[in-house]
């Protein structure tokens, strides 16, 4: 007995689980991504009031939910239970990504349309913390080794108000921007609140390491 | 639809064109599948327009409801289908448009515009053009609103010059930069076309470039040659054209304010020499220029500062004296103010002061004080002194200031007057000096008299007899004292008078510690010398004295009745001298309590009526019983001295030591009742037959004495007969113990120690042997005593316990102790003796008894 806990001893260095001494991992990126998340979220809450007072009622107005009549193109946000708990790490970071990609592309339309210079300050402000985020899960996926989405060609997204985009229609449009920019951020934060917690390995995990290295 | 053509270059008015014909269109088909359309379409308007909204529905729903900015709008209902809605005089709201939209309620169908108010596009105003150069024309305006929208740009601006036909878009909203050719065109004529989506609006100047010339800002502004009150400055222009002149305006400030001013034409280098000037004294100096062919603006203003250098100090200090005597020396204090910045001509290092003795004018002295000190103290002696003060800066000295004081102080006693105080300050009057007075000065103190004094004073012409002192310092309610000088041509400073006054009197504040004497059953004297009138708050005009009645009494005449803030009625006197500082209160009800209080008043009020004093008049006839007591006191303390003096007599009259029957009054009262069985008994003639002596051992005695056990209760021996002459030597020396007892006395009697002899009279009843303290007491006693010895005792019983005494080495008066009194403990121990019955005798005392004997021994020492 005293022999098998020495040989156990003896190998304890060469567990690569026990080895903590070189790359940290993802672990760091992934908590600053969702830390940067929540800022977002709480960035954007004080944005919407603005802007939505600055398209006037009933844009601004607490309980308006107009259909989604223009807004077909912005990234859904929304999706089934089951199937968000069945999508595998690669598949949750790319759709993130792509939908931040896409937002961010609207929100500078958004940005160039405004009127006042303090709201044009505060989107582009908004903007760079997007920008950040949208790094930020790039370097996650990097990290563990997932390539990043390449827009197919046509499909990139633009900004253009079309003339037959009625301004009212545009309006809807910017509403569905951020509220589903507000729904993707909340999304991400439990994204990346999942992918947090399955990255830390369990201290039970050390103990299965063991006995798979030891016997 | 009609048409008209609007355009600048086409003069107004333009005419419209002819209605074209009615179109027709099928809204419905037109439509595409949506359920809800809201018209017009994102609209543009002006403030103030009028503009019908309408939908088209194909729910063919009633329940459709149409909002502008979120409020609810009710319209007409044209079809099933479509509804309209107008919307009268809509105002702005935001740039990024009204919303109007309408949805079916609870279908999640909606539909809406954006309608967007422009506001109305101004005219240009305050447009004009002006060139610094002549060669660039620069035009402004102010554009008034913005009529930016998202749906429409801010408005936008034209220049267009009609003789060279020229036109530019103006970059900014109020400005435009219009180059003007080299052809040498002096004429312009300029329109200024405003517009936007909306509407035009343009405005036009005419005018000569010459006569918009503003030049530049000139620069290099600078002193030169800057002495204490002359200075160059310099300066240059900008150049305009060919061999134009510019004028250009120099101004001189001093502390913001503009005190000189000058015009300088000039080319390209401007030079002005500015004189007059203050030495040591900041300026700035500043120019702006003007096209001198035609004024049309001055150009902006280029400021410099600059400072003037120090020079001598142009006026010599003020200064005064206050002379006072210090350790017996004569002590003047010399004050001067600080030149002010015109006079001091720059910074003062310091003060000389010359010290020269008229007495001796060969003596002076020097002192040189540095500043920032104003006083300073010199010791004299009883001759005169001039004193020259001089204040130098960095340059030099300022002109002396003379002033002779002498040693001597003066007149003092001067008219005293009043000095009434206004909210200007304090109106000073005196009578002009006659003679040479070559002028006068007021001098006082700024703090209140308690304060160390802050010597102020005013200097003042040969020819003023008046004058107001205005100080900040000044307080009301504080008095201050003026003392006014008239100056010699010696200049030298008499005084003529003093003033007192108050900026404003004020009621006192404290009333003055009243002291009460002389009281007496109807009357009290309050006094309040202490008082000091100074030091008040105003002038002390006199003192009301409040009384208290008590309840039902009336004022007396000389009072007044009053009532008091509190209600309560009191006596009011009033004192008008402020000197009076004494007061009989009279005509007072003996044994009553008054209260007054003293209050001083001037001529604002009186002082506080808060703490009355309670008084309590005497009783009127212990006056009289002092009178009749202090008599007495001292005929009894007479009668005591002869008593004591006679003491000696009464003693051998009344309680002699050893009682000699033949001189006790009891004899005369024997004698008086002439009672022939009744003799005395002399012991000399009496032979002692049995002396009873009782061998009584050291132990049990000493037990005896120690514990005072009853005598009852100490076993002795059976007493001895001896058959013994008494004489001398029996008790002298010390010998066997021998005890003469008698068993009826208690240990306190014993107490004596010393083998006394009393007389022993026969059995005395127990029950008389208290009261004999009355001399009547005590002769019945005796007599009954005898009376029951000498007949109705047996004589048996009688003779049985008797024991002469009279052969007593000691007598019975214990103040006058024997020579050799025996040794009490050791030797012998003597019991007083009373002729007691043996069966009482013999009887165990209680506590009492014992207590009765010991006064029956006081009283028989003292009344035997």
């Amino acid at each position: 007995m005293l022999a098998c806990l020495c040989t156990v001893l003896w190998h304890l260095p060469a567990v690569p689980a026990l080895n903590r001494t070189g790359d940290p991992g993802p672990g760091p990126s992934i908590q600053k991504t969702y830390d940067l998340t929540r800022y977002l979220e709480h960035q954007l809450r004080s944005l919407a009031g603005t802007y939505l007072n600055y398209l006037g009622p009933p844009f601004n107005e607490p309980d308006f939910n107009p259909p989604r009549l223009g807004a077909e193109t912005l990234p859904r946000a929304t999706v089934d239970l089951e199937v968000w708990r069945s999508l595998n790490d690669r598949l949750r970071l790319t759709q993130n990504y792509e939908a931040y990609s896409h937002l961010l592309c609207y929100l500078r339309g958004l940005n160039r349309q405004a009127a006042t210079a303090e709201l044009r300050r505060s989107l582009a402000h908004f903007c760079t913390s997007l920008q950040g985020l949208l790094g930020s899960i790039a370097g996650v996926m990097a990290a563990l080794g997932y390539p990043l989405p390449q827009p197919l060609p046509g499909t990139e997204p633009t900004w253009t108000p079309g003339p037959a985009h009625s301004d009212f229609l545009q309006k809807m449009d910017d509403f569905w921007l951020l509220k589903e920019l507000q729904t993707w951020l909340w999304r991400s934060a439990k994204d990346f609140n999942r992918l947090k917690k399955k990255m830390q390995p369990p201290a039970a995990a050390v103990t299965l390491h063991l006995e798979a290295h030891g016997f | 639809m009609r048409s008209m053509v609007d355009d600048a270059r086409i003069p107004k008015p333009g005419f419209w064109s002819n209605w074209s014909s009615w179109e027709e269109a099928d809204a419905q088909n037109m439509l595409g599948h949506d359920p809800l359309f809201v018209f017009p379409k994102d609209k543009l308007v002006e403030e103030g327009s009028n503009v019908t909204i309408c939908y088209v529905s194909r729910i063919h729903q009633d329940n459709i409801s149409c909002y502008l900015e979120g409020v609810q709008i009710y319209g007409e209902q044209l079809d099933r289908s479509v509804s309209a809605f107008e919307l009268k005089n809509v105002s702005f709201i935001r740039e990024k448009g009204t919303n109007v939209f309408c949805k079916v309620d609870q279908g999640g169908v909606l539909g809406g515009i954006v309608l967007f108010v422009s506001k109305v596009l101004e005219e240009p105003k305050d447009f004009s053009c002006e060139t610094q150069d002549l060669k660039t024309l620069t035009c402004t305006w102010d554009p008034g609103s913005d009529t930016g929208l998202t749906k429409q740009p801010s408005q936008s601006y034209t220049l267009f010059e009609s003789f060279s036909g020229k036109k530019t878009l103006c970059k900014h909203r109020n400005w435009c930069d219009w180059q003007v050719a080299q052809d040498s065109q002096e004429t312009f004529n300029f329109t200024l076309l405003a517009e936007n989506y909306l509407r035009k609006r343009s405005v036009s100047i005419l005018f000569n470039l010459t006569q918009r010339v503003h030049p530049m800002t000139p620069y290099n502004l600078l002193p030169k040659n800057v002495g204490a009150t002359k200075a160059t400055m310099t300066w240059k222009v900008h150049s305009i054209g060919n061999n134009s002149t510019l004028l250009c305006q120099l101004e001189l400030l001093a502390e913001g304010k503009v005190i000189q001013q000058s015009n300088v034409s000039i080319k390209v280098n401007g030079e002005y020499l500015l004189s007059e000037l203050e030495p040591d004294t900041e300026y700035v100096a500043r120019v702006r220029c003007a096209y001198t062919n035609h004024f049309w603006k001055w150009s902006e203003l280029i400021s410099q500062k600059f400072n003037t250098a120090e020079a001598a100090p142009s006026e010599a200090p003020d200064v005064w004296r206050n002379l006072k005597l210090v350790s017996g020396h004569p002590t003047v204090s010399l004050f001067w103010k600080p030149l002010s910045k015109v006079h001091a001509n720059g910074k003062i290092l310091f003060y000389n002061v010359i010290v020269e003795n008229l007495d001796k004018p060969s003596r002076f002295e020097v002192l040189s004080i540095p500043a920032p000190a104003s006083s300073t103290e010199l010791t004299l002696d009883q001759c005169s002194y001039q004193i020259h003060v001089t204040a130098h800066n960095s340059v030099g000295p300022s002109p002396a200031s003379v002033i002779v004081v002498s040693g001597d102080p003066g007149n003092e006693e001067v008219e005293k007057g009043r000095v009434n105080g206004t909210e200007d300050g304090f109106s000073v009057s005196w009578k002009p000096q006659s003679g040479d007075a070559t002028g006068y000065v007021v001098e006082w103190c700024d703090g209140p008299q308690d304060l160390p004094c802050v010597l102020q004073w005013k200097n003042l012409g040969p020819n003023t007899t008046s004058t107001v002192i205005r100080s900040g310092a000044f307080r009301p309610g504080v008095r201050y004292n003026f003392r006014i000088y008239g100056i010699s041509t010696r200049r030298m400073a008499h005084l003529l008078e003093k003033k007192a006054g108050y900026l404003e009197e004020l009621a006192p504040s404290d009333n003055p510690q009243v002291v009460m004497s002389k009281l007496t059953s109807r009357s009290f004297t309050l006094s309040w010398k202490d008082y000091s009138t100074e030091s008040q708050p105003g002038f002390i005009q006199g003192y009301h004295v409040y009384l208290k009645p008590k309840a039902g009494e009336q004022c007396h005449p000389a009072f007044e009745k009053t009532v008091l803030p509190e209600d309560s009625v009191c006596c009011k006197y009033t004192i008008d001298n402020p000197e009076q500082k004494t007061f009989v209160v009279e005509n007072l009800q003996p044994e009553s309590v008054y209260e007054f209080i003293v209050t001083p008043y001037t001529s604002v009020g009186e002082g506080p009526l808060d703490a009355f004093t309670k008084v309590t008049t005497l009783d009127e006839y212990s006056h009289t019983l002092i009178h009749i007591i202090l008599p007495m006191i001292f005929c009894i303390l007479i009668v005591m001295i002869i008593c004591y003096l006679k003491s000696q007599w009464l003693k051998e009259k009344c309680y002699p030591d050893s009682p000699n029957p033949y001189k006790s009054s009891v004899l005369s009262l024997i004698k008086s009742k002439e009672n022939p069985h009744l003799t005395i008994m002399y012991v000399n003639d009496c032979v002692p037959d049995a002396i009873e002596v009782i061998n009584k051992p050291e132990g049990s005695k000493i037990q005896f004495l120690g514990t005072r056990k009853s005598p009852t209760e100490t076993e002795f021996t059976k007493p001895a007969y001896l058959y013994l002459l008494p004489t001398e030597k029996n008790y002298s020396g010390p010998g066997p113990c021998i005890c003469f007892e008698n068993f009826t006395y208690n240990q306190a009697a014993s107490d004596f120690a010393s083998c006394g002899h009393f007389p022993v009279t026969p059995q005395a009843p127990r029950h008389q042997l208290g009261p004999l303290t009355s001399p009547e007491n005590l002769l019945k006693a005796l007599e009954q005593n005898y009376m029951n010895s000498l007949g109705e005792i047996p004589a048996g019983e009688a003779n049985l316990n008797y024991v002469s005494q009279l052969a007593s080495p000691t007598s019975g008066d214990k103040d006058s102790l024997p020579t050799n009194p025996p040794e009490p403990a050791l030797c012998s121990e003597y019991k007083m003796q009373t002729a007691i019955p043996l069966g009482l005798a013999s009887a165990p005392p209680s506590e009492n008894s014992s207590l009765s004997s010991t006064t029956l021994l006081g009283q028989g020492e003292h009344c035997r």
